[in-house]
């Protein structure tokens, strides 16, 4: 028998509680990953192809207060600027519902396609949606929630403003960041709205990502002392200035995940001690066959780890697999779109998993090691 | 017959060592699953505890918040004389049209978020009476000067008394803080209407709150208001209509369930060592108790109850821990901030534990110890007696 064998043969003897150890440990590492997606989602949200060249231009009080149209030919003539769209909130809600399910903006179609040009949809509905007024296209998600198609006609009352929107859905598009929203056209708003001229924000691509510093200081300089100053920022920017609203939500998620982990280590621990306590008489014959302190701690090591180890892979590999190849958005009822595990989301689990498997064998292993040979035949269980 | 309660719950602690890390791992769902139900608990609490029955909340059909409302001088001329809005002392209706404005502000620990800027009326300090200087002076009708909340002051720059921040090309003078008393108050600044108005450049305002002279009249308000096409305003009671603003506790409520499931699956696989060895170790014992007299089924009851024993214990604790949170956050003065979706603005809560949340948190602990203990104890009431007897 090598040593090797011994280690598994000792881990598995009771097959019932191996397999209830390395369940717990899966279920908590499973949670603990899901934990830090959710964490990274909220303080690191994932690139977006492009991001790099958009620019999002909101008024300096506040997302909520709006800019005014004339801006407009004064960004598209600062050098750098490619591409200007205004990006209008509707605050819209779907018939039912009880709130904004999914956002909708006012936009220029032919700008939102040069800007935003990794939503994929059919040329012919760019067409569409450039030629008719009331024209809208639909991110696939919700398309599919509601059971939309292009073609069909959408009512939104909104928060904002006054009068209800009809749109007619000239394409369904996906491959965004969130494949949710409703873009339609700023020209028809502003025809149904009492206020006029009026935009919620301004989003632009610039030509290459040397210019965008400079562009972004010259618009914020040139509205700098108007009557609507604005702040330009880059995407990542302005998503993390979005995401940082959540406030303590993330300290809480954190507070959680370290609750997991203790848990974890608790039940762990345990068990290990549970296992090493019934063979006390086992060790004392093995040491009293000459093997060694040292070697004693390392076969509990090696059983203890064994265990952390199978309850890791299981729980990581499998939370790996389903945020990876699930389908994210039905499995939260739409309120996440895409749960990226980040490869150092997975390091820090592996390295919690190894700390779990050394950690639980210290405790049984120093019981092990100090106590006596005639101690250890003399304990009955 | 019954086994007696004590033999199990001396089983619980004279095997301590077995029962500790199962007693612990359950108090910590319990402890997840109380705090996540007390915060949102604070979150609905930090708006529900607003308004006075008396007063009404006007704003325009559709806005599902203030900030997102447009009322009208016009309008204001046409509401602010009806018979059912209580007159003052000086006969002036007590009416007040104010001006929410989002302002974006950076935190002491960084980030920024969207804060509550009141325009407020001297008619519409009079109607909430909860908000109390606590610090400073009240503005100066006609000044740029601001009085903040003191719990948002505590989490955003520039907000001590004396200090100053600019909103787009304006600079606001913090010149005294408030209390709400709780209210949803609590998470906003206030300065007077009119200046707010030439500040944000708006010729409109946000909502009217009235106060009415019998709270029948609301329903006769809105009826009034409902039949006169020029005006599209909703009439709402001051309370429904801060106890709607609370949509963002639901997501936090659902998560609580969620990981307190999830890890509820995790302390029932503890449990369920925990009790098969505390079970193997016992073998000799079941069989003496068998031989006695004690039916099967009487096992199985006691060891299940063992099981409840030993969770409930750990729920117990876990109360105790969240409320021990509670205490402490209290005491320090420890507070939340996060978005809420209805008004995008930032709201501070606190956590506010409720009896039916650490009652369903120890239901959790009981399942954990119920479904747990189950399969040992079958086992433990199936083992032949005699065979048991002779167990080493």
């Amino acid at each position: 028998m090598t040593f090797a064998s011994f280690i598994a043969k000792n881990a598995l003897r009771n097959k019932r509680r191996a397999a209830l150890s390395i369940l717990s440990v899966a279920v908590s590492l499973f949670l603990l990953v899901f934990l830090m997606v959710f964490l990274r989602l909220l303080t690191h949200p994932p690139d977006t192809a492009g991001a790099e060249l958009r620019v999002a231009v909101r008024n300096k009080i506040s997302i909520t207060q709006q800019l005014p149209a004339r801006q407009r030919p004064v960004i598209e003539k600062i050098p750098g600027v490619v591409a200007v769209t205004p990006f209008t909130w509707f605050g819209g809600i779907y018939k039912n519902e009880e709130s904004t399910t999914f956002a909708q903006f006012a936009t220029d179609p032919l700008k939102l396609r040069e800007i935003f040009a990794e939503f994929k949809m059919p040329d012919e509905a760019y067409a569409a949606f450039a030629a008719e007024r009331t024209a809208c296209v639909l991110g696939k998600l919700s398309a599919d929630k509601y059971g939309l198609k292009v073609g069909d006609r959408v009512v939104l009352t909104s928060s904002l403003y006054p009068n209800p929107l009809e749109f007619k859905i000239a394409g369904i598009y996906s491959g965004s960041q969130d494949d949710k929203n409703l873009y339609f056209r700023q020209d028809y708003l502003d025809e149904n709205s009492e206020v006029k001229g009026q935009v919620g924000m301004w989003w632009l691509k610039v030509r290459s990502a040397e210019d965008m510093p400079r562009v972004i200081e010259a618009i914020n300089k040139t509205f700098e002392n108007s009557s609507a100053a604005v702040r330009a920022e880059t995407e990542r920017a302005f998503q993390l200035g979005f995401i940082s609203m959540w406030g303590n939500i993330s300290l809480l998620v954190g507070l959680i995940s370290s609750a997991v982990v203790f848990t974890l280590l608790l039940v762990t621990a345990s068990t290990m001690s549970m296992a090493v306590r019934e063979r006390l008489r086992e060790m004392a014959i093995l040491k009293a066959l000459g093997y060694q302190r040292p070697m004693l701690f390392a076969f509990i090591l090696a059983e203890s780890f064994g265990l952390a180890a199978a309850g890791g892979l299981l729980g990581i590999g499998g939370s790996y697999c389903l945020f990876t190849y699930g389908d994210i958005p039905k499995l939260t009822n739409g309120f996440i779109s895409t749960l990226e595990v980040a490869p150092q989301t997975v390091g820090i689990a592996m390295a919690v998993t190894a700390a779990l498997g050394i950690l639980s064998s210290i405790m049984p292993g120093l019981a092990v090691m100090r106590m006596s040979v005639v101690q250890g035949l003399k304990a009955l269980d | 017959m019954l086994l007696t309660f004590k033999y199990n719950l001396r089983n619980v602690f004279v095997r301590w060592r077995a029962t500790i890390a199962t007693t612990l791992s359950v108090a910590m769902v319990v402890t997840v699953y109380v705090l996540m139900q007390a915060m949102a608990g604070g979150l609905v609490k930090s708006s529900q505890n607003t308004g006075d029955p008396r007063n009404v909340m006007i704003v325009r059909k559709g806005s599902p918040a203030e900030s997102s409302s447009i009322v009208t001088r016009e309008q204001f001329q046409l509401i602010q004389f009806l018979p059912m809005i209580e007159r003052d002392e000086k006969g002036q209706p007590l009416i007040s049209a104010d001006l929410v404005n989002l302002i974006n502000l950076p935190r002491h620990d960084g980030g920024e978020a969207n804060v509550t800027l009141r325009g407020v009326t001297a008619q519409g300090m009079t109607l909430r009476p909860q908000v109390k200087l606590v610090s400073g002076r009240w503005f100066t009708p006609g000044h740029r000067e601001v009085v903040v909340s003191r719990k948002m002051a505590e989490r955003f720059a520039s907000c001590a008394v004396g200090e100053s921040f600019k909103t787009g090309l304006h600079k606001l003078t913090v010149v005294g803080w408030f209390d709400g008393s709780d209210s949803a108050f609590d998470s906003e600044m206030w300065m007077d209407a009119d200046e707010a108005r030439s500040v944000f450049d708006r010729e409109s305002f946000s909502s009217f709150l009235a106060r009415v002279s019998d709270p029948n009249d609301v329903a006769a308000l809105r009826e009034r208001l409902d039949a006169d096409k020029r005006l599209t305003l909703r009439v709402d009671s001051e309370v429904a209509y801060y106890s709607e603003q609370t949509m963002t506790a639901k997501p936090l409520r659902y998560m609580g369930v969620v990981l307190a499931t999830a890890m509820s699956i995790g302390a029932m696989f503890a449990a369920m060592n925990t009790m098969y060895a505390s079970i193997a170790a016992r073998t000799r014992e079941i069989g003496t108790l068998r031989v006695l007299g004690f039916r099967r089924r009487t096992v199985l009851g006691s060891f299940v109850a063992e099981g409840a024993m030993l969770s409930l214990l750990g729920g117990l604790l876990g109360c105790a821990l969240a409320l021990l949170a509670q205490a402490a956050c209290l005491a320090f003065g420890v507070r939340f901030g996060t978005m809420n979706f209805n008004t995008f603005s930032e709201v501070v809560f606190q956590f506010q534990i409720t009896l039916p949340d650490l009652l369903k948190g120890l239901v959790f602990a009981l399942a954990v110890g119920v479904i747990g203990s189950l399969p040992p104890a079958i086992r433990a009431a199936r083992m032949p007696a005699i065979q048991a007897l002779k167990a080493v």
